[in-house]
């Protein structure tokens, strides 16, 4: 559509914005914004898993986890070159996450949150109890992605693997797949009964989401150096939700900002030690009670009419509710 | 061997009773709001402080603070409910089901981080309902126990006459039947969803003060006996107490055998956490709705 096009050059504003920043910052702001690359890539692919298929998981860190355990464990025991280790980490998160996908195709909304929920509390205690192959609780140390002590090609690398995923999520999202999972959330019923796979598209829409959760992960491990079961918390979680809750749900780029924003903020008040988590999940509530489409699309200043909209005439025809959605939300 | 396995039976009977209180709560949260409540195990903990204080800093005798713990969580389940949860009852919010997952475990995170701030990361123990223990043989029950066991019992049969005779209990029931034929004969809704959440965080904070002195306090208590809860009542059907009772008892008496006779000691520690988890998934797995299905989850 032609309207798009401004918009499109209005993003490589902050693109080069975050492109010429490392120069600006000290060492201690350079590590926590490449940090929050790494949340950032986790919001988005959760923004795309819970917010446009409405699939809830609680289990997205342990995808995170299997990247950054799968490309460690092959560096330190195998000797595996690191970028490679990271593709194959990649790999084997999406090939789990298909498997949770079709564990939970006739699991929906609270269930499906459960079930994701236990996965990922099981995932933390193997990862804490197989210490002789995980280090346990004390940490798996793993080498760096570069030699030198400098996190400059780091926050490079970081934000290039989150230009990456969240371009080929979004084009992903702007094809007719993208209809399909918005479908597949808003009656799954109606979708399967137009002739929709919804069982293909659950399964895929889980498969991409963990594989780039992974690859954040990889990326993660060897930035930081050391991975430990603390990767899959429920605080962990709940960081990415009030992430992508607060940028917006349903857009990869307001997850993206949200990630930025609430990692920040989660740094800012460090000093007060678990009072930021009280702040953020109150800032959660907050969102969702008075803004539901999150504070960045607020804004961007499409908020006030989206988040009192009413609901979506559960259509049965998909297409048609899809593109209702479509009028409203906005795809980026 | 025999009296080692009774022993794990009775321990697994009490923890039982007090899961089957959390399921309780949870369930009727579920039956009457449709929702989920992924907040439950941090009120369970609330509950266990709230005993504590109660206890430490007015004195109160340690089984009266049951209840003292119980009122403060009510409050706390009606605020939250008044505050956050009605836009549910409108057309405010498209996709309920979300909110309210994103809500309640909103309400996990603010709760269970602001117990660490206020209360200190450190276990704490309240005083013992009554001291000592019996001897049966080579048995030993303590005391502590078997009060947290008759008092959980005690508070499943005052929950269940609740809910048949009085009137209130009533219109819990029909409102979860139907919110529209409730309306219909004079039932007013909003007035029973602040009481079904209120009474749902009531139970379990009530089971958090009967445990405490068994287990001690720490603000992450409530992470696993929330996901016990989710079996329980995935396992003992949705908006049925009853169901919700014998599935917390069988779940406690499982749990506690297979972490005494799990083979190799050193795992069995880790893993008994993870015994509810698993449970959840296998029982997802062969009910993936849970025994009333769809239509019984939706938000109408």
């Amino acid at each position: 559509m032609p309207r798009r096009s401004p918009v499109q050059i209005w993003w490589l504003v902050p693109i080069v914005a975050a492109l010429a920043l490392p120069p600006l910052l000290n060492s201690y702001w350079l590590h926590v914004i490449s940090v929050s690359w790494y949340y950032a890539i986790l919001a988005a692919s959760w923004a795309l898993l819970a917010g446009y298929a409405g699939q809830f998981s609680f289990g997205h860190m342990a995808f995170a986890a299997i990247g950054g355990y799968a490309s460690g464990l092959l560096a330190v025991d195998l000797r595996v070159p690191v970028p490679l280790g990271i593709l194959c980490g990649f790999v084997a998160a999406g090939i789990v996450g298909a498997a949770i996908g079709w564990l939970c195709l006739r699991m929906r909304g609270p269930y499906l949150s459960l079930f994701t929920l236990a996965f990922a509390l099981i995932f933390q205690l193997i990862l804490i109890a197989e210490y002789q192959f995980t280090r346990g609780s004390l940490g798996l140390s793993v080498p760096g992605l570069f030699a030198g002590r400098s996190d400059t090609p780091y926050y490079y690398t970081g934000f290039i693997l989150l230009l990456v995923s969240l371009s080929a999520m979004i084009f992903l999202l702007r094809s007719r797949v993208g209809i399909f999972l918005r479908a597949l959330r808003e009656d799954e019923d109606a979708a399967e009964a137009c002739g929709i796979d919804t069982s293909l598209y659950k399964i895929l829409v889980f498969a991409i989401t963990s594989a780039v959760a992974g690859l954040a992960g990889g990326f993660y491990g060897h930035f930081v150096g050391i991975l430990t079961p603390n990767l899959v918390t429920i605080p962990e979680m709940g960081l990415v939700v009030a992430m992508a809750v607060v940028g917006g749900v349903e857009s990869l780029s307001g997850a993206v900002v949200g990630a930025v924003f609430v990692y920040v903020l989660s740094e800012v008040l460090r000093d007060t030690g678990q009072m930021r988590f009280v702040v953020l999940g109150l800032l959660i509530m907050l969102t969702q009670r008075y803004a539901q489409n999150g504070l960045w699309t607020l804004a961007l200043g499409r908020g006030s009419r989206l988040s009192w909209r009413k609901p979506v005439t559960r259509a049965v025809e998909p297409e048609a509710a899809a593109t209702a959605v479509e009028r409203e939300t906005n795809v980026g | 061997m025999f009296e080692y396995f009774l022993l794990q039976v009775l321990n697994g009977l009490v923890t039982g009773l007090i899961y089957a209180l959390i399921a309780a709560g949870l369930t009727i949260i579920f039956s009457v709001l449709k929702i989920v409540n992924f907040g439950h195990g941090a009120l369970y903990m609330v509950g266990g402080y709230a005993g504590y204080y109660a206890i430490q800093l007015l004195g109160v005798p340690p089984i009266l603070a049951v209840l003292v713990a119980m009122a403060a969580t009510f409050v706390i389940g009606v605020i939250f409910e008044r505050v956050m949860l009605t836009p549910l009852y409108t057309d405010k919010v498209d996709r309920k089901d979300e909110y309210a997952i994103i809500v309640t475990f909103a309400l996990f995170m603010v709760l269970e981080n602001a117990a660490i701030v206020v209360f200190g990361p450190f276990n704490k123990r309240p005083p013992s309902f009554a001291e000592g223990a019996v001897h049966v043989g080579l048995l030993t029950i303590t005391y502590d126990r078997l009060v947290a066991a008759g008092l959980a019992a005690l508070l499943l049969i005052a929950l269940s006459l609740f809910m048949q005779r009085t009137s209130i209990g009533q219109a819990l029931d029909a409102v979860s039947q139907s919110r529209d034929a409730a309306a219909i004969i004079g039932i007013d809704a909003k007035r029973m969803f602040a009481i079904a959440f209120g009474l749902g965080a009531a139970l379990a904070g009530g089971a958090g003060a009967l445990i405490a002195p068994i287990f001690s306090l720490s603000p992450t208590m409530g992470d696993l006996p929330s996901v016990q809860a989710f079996v329980i009542v995935v396992l003992g059907g949705m908006g049925s107490v009853p169901g919700s009772i014998v599935g917390g008892i069988l779940l406690g008496i499982v749990e506690g055998l297979g972490v005494g006779f799990y083979p190799d000691a050193n795992r069995a520690l880790a893993y008994s956490n993870a015994f509810g988890a698993l449970l959840l998934i296998i029982t997802l797995l062969v009910r993936p709705t849970g025994l009333f299905g769809r239509q019984h989850l939706r938000m109408e």
